[in-house]
């Protein structure tokens, strides 16, 4: 039997450049308090925010000369925590297409890739889509 | 009459698509929908007093402003510096309002 989304009250789909503006911030921030009213939520990453959860990332980001010793978690860290805090309640996708396009085809396990062609089923089983990063 | 949240990330500054999308609010608004307009990012410059004339007509019609603390907070925005009638929301009062049933919802 062929795999499908399951249901969530919100779809979050991520379209801009993550780094352009604060779409990252503002998408973790806005995930973390639904997850925090007890909703279900999919964040669907397109274009360069499949980057966001690719293993190159690695676990960190680069050490700040300001403040040597101080760690900084990167963007895959972030998800990949927020993730495990609630596997029943976030589902994390990347459109397939988009990650190959730009290397990023190899991502942490707890996410999954999905055809951009599927897109259509998580719409159809969300509550409500908002789509980000679009102006 | 329906329930709409609008979320404008842009502000003035990102061009003509602030005033626009500000503009569609105040339309539903005069349709006589009920309609929040939540500015975050660098939207929130749009609630300085004179910086954008639809976000001021947005009150005037009877709209509710809400401006992202976190977002005014880095552009050191005190209240006291934003339009009489907007107010300070944080990103759980969004939330809520997200996970109303029947409310229709825009990310801009």
């Amino acid at each position: 039997m062929a795999w499908s989304p399951p249901p969530t009250d919100v779809l979050l789909q991520l379209l801009g450049a993550p780094h352009q503006t604060e779409l990252v911030s503002s998408a973790l921030r806005l995930t973390t308090a639904l997850l925090g009213k007890g909703a279900r939520v999919q964040v669907w990453a397109c274009g360069d925010a499949t980057r966001l959860t690719w293993t190159g990332l690695g676990e960190t980001k680069p050490r700040n000369y300001g403040d040597w010793d101080r760690e900084y978690p990167s963007a895959t860290r972030i998800v990949r925590e927020l993730l495990t805090d609630h596997p029943d309640r976030l589902y994390w996708y990347v459109c397939a297409f988009c990650a190959e396009e730009r290397g990023t085809a190899d991502q942490i396990p707890q996410v999954r890739r999905r055809p951009m062609f599927k897109y259509a089923e998580h719409v159809a089983v969300a509550g409500k889509c908002l789509s980000l990063g679009v102006h | 009459m329906t329930d709409h949240l609008l979320v404008e990330s842009g502000g003035a500054e990102s061009g003509p698509a602030c005033e626009r999308f500000v503009g569609d609010a105040v339309r539903l608004l005069q349709d006589g929908h009920r309609v929040v307009l939540f500015l975050v990012e660098n939207g929130v410059t749009a609630a300085v007093p004179g910086a954008s004339p639809r976000v001021a007509t947005f009150l005037r019609d009877g709209g509710e402003l809400w401006v992202d603390t976190f977002s005014a907070a880095q552009r050191a925005l005190p209240a006291e510096d934003l339009l009489p009638g907007s107010r300070l929301a944080d990103m759980d009062e969004v939330a809520d309002r997200l996970l109303e049933p029947r409310l229709r919802a825009v990310w801009h």
